[in-house]
Formats: C-alpha cells, structure tokens, sequence
C-alpha cells in the first residue's frame, strides 16, 4: 500500500517555503503534509508558507480544518501561512459548507501571497 | 377447346403473377404485372397492378409525413435550443463585470434580483476575481429595486467567499427600501463593508490601492472588459 | 434494516466500496466524474463532491467502511444524481443532535452531516443502534 503513498513537494525559495497540492488528498496525507510543513519550519526557520490550492478542485471539512490549523500552528512557531489560489467553486462550497476559515489569510495568487508575507515580515 | 400452347401460356402468365407477388412482399413496389394479352387472366393482372399501385401510394404517403414530423422536431428542437440560449445570454447581459482601474472590479447590477440570477452574478464575480488578480471588487445594487432574504444570503455568500479567495468585495448602492428589508428580516450585514453610494466605494477602494502602490497615483485609465 | 430503498426506475451507475484512505478517493473521484456527465455546472460537482466526502469520511472513521451506491433517475421531474452510503457501524445515537452546526463527537469533528445537507438538494438519513447508517444525498441538475 505504501508504494502508493505520496509526499507532497515543500520548496525554500528565498525565506519562504512553498508548497503545491496538486493531488486529491485524502485525510491520512493532508495530517502528514501538516506535520511535515510544521517540521520544515522548525528546520529551516522560515518566517512565511505559501500553499498553493490553484489545482485542488475541493476542500471539504477535514482538509478545511488542516488547512486553517496549519496556519494557527506555524503562528505559535512565528511563520506566516497564506493560501493561495483558491478555485470559486471551493470558496463557495466551503462557505456553504459553514468552514469560513477566520484568521487564515488567503491570497489570489502566488505573487500576491508574497507581497503579503513581504509586508507582514517587513512589519515585524 | 384449348390448345396446349394456351394451356401453357396461361401457366407462364400464372407464374409470371406469382414471381411478381413474392417481388412485392419482398418489398418491391415498382414491379408490375406485364401482360400484352388480352384475356380471362388480363382482369386478374390489372386488379393485381392496381392494388401494387395503392399500396406503394399509401406507403409513400407513409415515409412523407414521417420525414415531416421528423423535421417539425429537429425545427421544434433548434428552436427550443435558440430559446435557451437566448436565455443564457440574457441572464449574463444583465450582469456586465467591468473592469476600472487597475485593481478594481465593478459589478454593476440592474433590475430585480431572483435567487437563480443572484448565484450566476456570484459565480461570474468570483472567476472574474481570480482570472483578473483584482482584489477589490464592488458590487453595485443601486440600480435593485429590493431584495428577498434568499438574495441577500447570496450576496453575503458571495463577500464571504471572496474573502476566502482574497479579495475585498464592496457593496455599494443600497436603497433604503433595502436597507429596512434587510434590517427587518435580521440578516446580519455586519460583515459586508457597505458603501452608500458607488462614489464612496471607488474612493474607498482607490485609497487601498494607494496604500498598496507606495503613495504612487497610477494614471487616469479606464479598460473596459465585457463579459462573456 | 434499510428503511431508504431504491426506487426501480432508478439506473445504477456504480457501486463502490469503501475500506480504505484510496477508496474514499477513488470514490469521490467517481462521483465527480457523474456529476461532470449529467452535466452540472463546475460549482454543482463541487458542492456533490465535498457532501459526498463527508459521508464516506463517516463511514470510515466512525463504521470502519461501508458500501456506496451510485445511481440515477428521475426525481421531482429532473434528472437526478442519487449517492447512497450504507454501513454496518455502530448506528447514531441521536440524529437530530448529529444535524445540528457545531455538534461534535469522538475526536472533536462531528458527523459533518449538516454542512452536507447544504450542499445536496435532498438529504435522507436513517440509523439504527448497532445496526448501521444509511445517508442518501440527491443532486439534480
């Protein structure tokens, strides 16, 4: 079973790490890659994550709830996290879905979730 | 008396009768009964080739009026399928995304929100949010009469998911007929940023923009982006 | 025990079975995929999607596996997706309270049950207590 098993890529460009979910996940892998993104933070000292959900054509509750305990956990570990990339179709389900994920930032795209960990560590 | 060569023609002629009624069962209806005597048998032949003559009328009659009905459905279908594309078309004529500045999304709305009409002005907004980058977007209801609580959870579905996209979604334009409704049925605005007027909300906007850009005024441009 | 029974004009399109992480995947890959072929728009597939993976997400975690069927037919006149899940696990306790926003259990995740109601057009759903769950969703067009 686990030569199926795949590990989602983690990239250090400059201070940040970034991170393409370009599979369907399923809940097992969405814990790991959490702990995993927690593990590089802590490793490299990175002070900003960017996830990119462009290509993940749905979100239901579980991932909702990793994707927003991520950024609340590397909060505690001083990283930003900033999601970018989110389909309409996502965004609309997980509001109807009642997940409306306070507190996690988001952006529309890669650039624009840069300029926001820029101004947000430019700040600190 | 006979002789045997009338005898034998009669036999032929039978034959010949019998051959050109297995042909018609079998589905010829062009073969008739050949026959240059005149005789006992030629009332027979004729009755024979008159009733071959009905039937291929009556069946061409047949195949006629299923090829009619057939293209009076393909017409009906065309035109139901015109009808629903017209629909289509209207339904997103009504709801033109313009795009002004270089940051900012103005959806203007016009006439009476149905549920249907409100979730089509959602989606569009929303694609239109991450396939332009903007990150501000006004909603512009000044030209809505009123609004039911379905087409206000709408609206307020769409800010919400906006947020989630990343973008900031203004609404601008709300009547006061509206604003009463909406205080009446006890829907919660207070998440939605609220603009009296379009005015307000284009200066609002362009003021984050400024705070975006570095106190820098990008120039006087106007692109105008119909939707399709 | 099933008190949700197909109706006979229904076609079945698959049958899936749920015993593992892949098979939920694999399963709402298939939803999706029918979705997609009954022709519902891109918001529709997602939102029979997501309610979908919450019910298989139930029957893993909280009934080790299940049973999903895939069917479609005709429902209040349109043309309907109709997602059955069926398991043998330890039945709700109380379904009204499981329906209700903000109900957890076991590890502080609920059934997610009502979020996926609002997602589907019809939602039927009948427990029994050691005997099992049944949840059906519908989506039409």
């Amino acid at each position: 079973m686990d030569f199926n098993e795949k590990r989602i890529p983690i990239i250090k460009i400059r201070d940040y790490l970034i991170v393409s979910i370009q599979v369907d996940m399923h809940d097992r892998l969405a814990l790991q890659l959490q702990t995993q993104i927690l593990e590089e933070i802590y490793r490299t000292g990175s002070k900003g994550v960017l996830i990119d959900i462009s290509t993940l054509e749905m979100v239901d509750s579980f991932i909702g709830r990793v994707l927003s305990g991520m950024a609340s956990m590397a909060a505690i570990m001083d990283a930003a996290v900033v999601i970018v990339g989110m389909q309409p179709a996502v965004a609309i389900t997980l509001v109807e879905l009642g997940l409306e994920m306070p507190g996690v930032d988001t952006a529309l795209n890669m650039e624009l979730g840069m300029e926001m960990l820029e101004r947000r560590l430019n700040k600190a | 008396m006979e002789s045997n060569t009338e005898i034998k023609n009669a036999k032929t002629r039978i034959e010949h009768i019998e051959d050109v009624l297995s042909s018609v069962a079998a589905g010829d209806l062009d073969i008739r009964i050949e026959s240059d005597i005149e005789d006992d048998l030629t009332g027979i032949e004729q009755a024979i080739n008159l009733l071959i003559d009905d039937l291929t009328h009556e069946l061409k009659k047949s195949i006629k009026m299923k090829e009619d009905m057939e293209d009076k459905l393909h017409k009906i279908q065309d035109q139901q399928k015109t009808i629903l594309q017209q629909q289509e078309d209207l339904m997103e004529l009504s709801s033109p995304v313009s795009k002004v500045w270089d940051n900012i999304l103005i959806l203007p709305v016009i006439g009476t929100l149905d549920s249907q009409r409100t979730q089509i002005m959602m989606e569009n907004l929303l694609q239109k949010i991450v396939t332009t980058g903007c990150t501000t977007a006004i909603l512009d209801i000044t030209g809505v009469p009123t609004v039911d609580t379905q087409v206000a959870n709408h609206l307020l579905k769409t800010v919400t998911a906006a947020r989630l996209l990343g973008a900031e979604c203004i609404v601008s334009g709300i009547s006061p007929a509206i604003a009463q409704t909406i205080v009446h049925l006890g829907i919660n605005l207070s998440q939605i940023l609220t603009k009296a007027t379009l005015q307000d909300a284009m200066i609002y906007s362009m003021k984050k923009n400024e705070q975006l850009v570095d106190g820098k005024v990008k120039t006087n441009y106007i692109e105008q982006d119909d939707n399709k | 025990m099933l008190e949700i029974v197909s109706d006979k004009s229904w076609e079945l399109l698959e049958k899936c079975p749920i015993h593992n992480e892949y098979d939920i995947v694999k399963a709402r890959q298939i939803v999706r995929e029918f979705a997609k072929r009954e022709g519902m728009g891109i918001v529709d597939q997602t939102r029979i999607t997501t309610a979908v993976s919450e019910l298989f997400r139930n029957m893993f975690s909280y009934a080790s596996g299940g049973e999903v069927l895939i069917e479609k037919g005709i429902v209040e006149g349109k043309p309907t997706l109709i997602i059955t899940c069926i398991d043998k696990g330890p039945g709700i306790d109380n379904i009204e309270l499981a329906m209700t926003d903000g109900y957890t259990s076991g590890g502080g995740m609920g059934y997610g049950l009502p979020g996926a109601k609002r997602l589907v057009d019809r939602f039927e759903i009948y427990s029994e207590l050691n005997k099992g769950t049944t949840v059906r969703v519908m989506k039409w067009k």
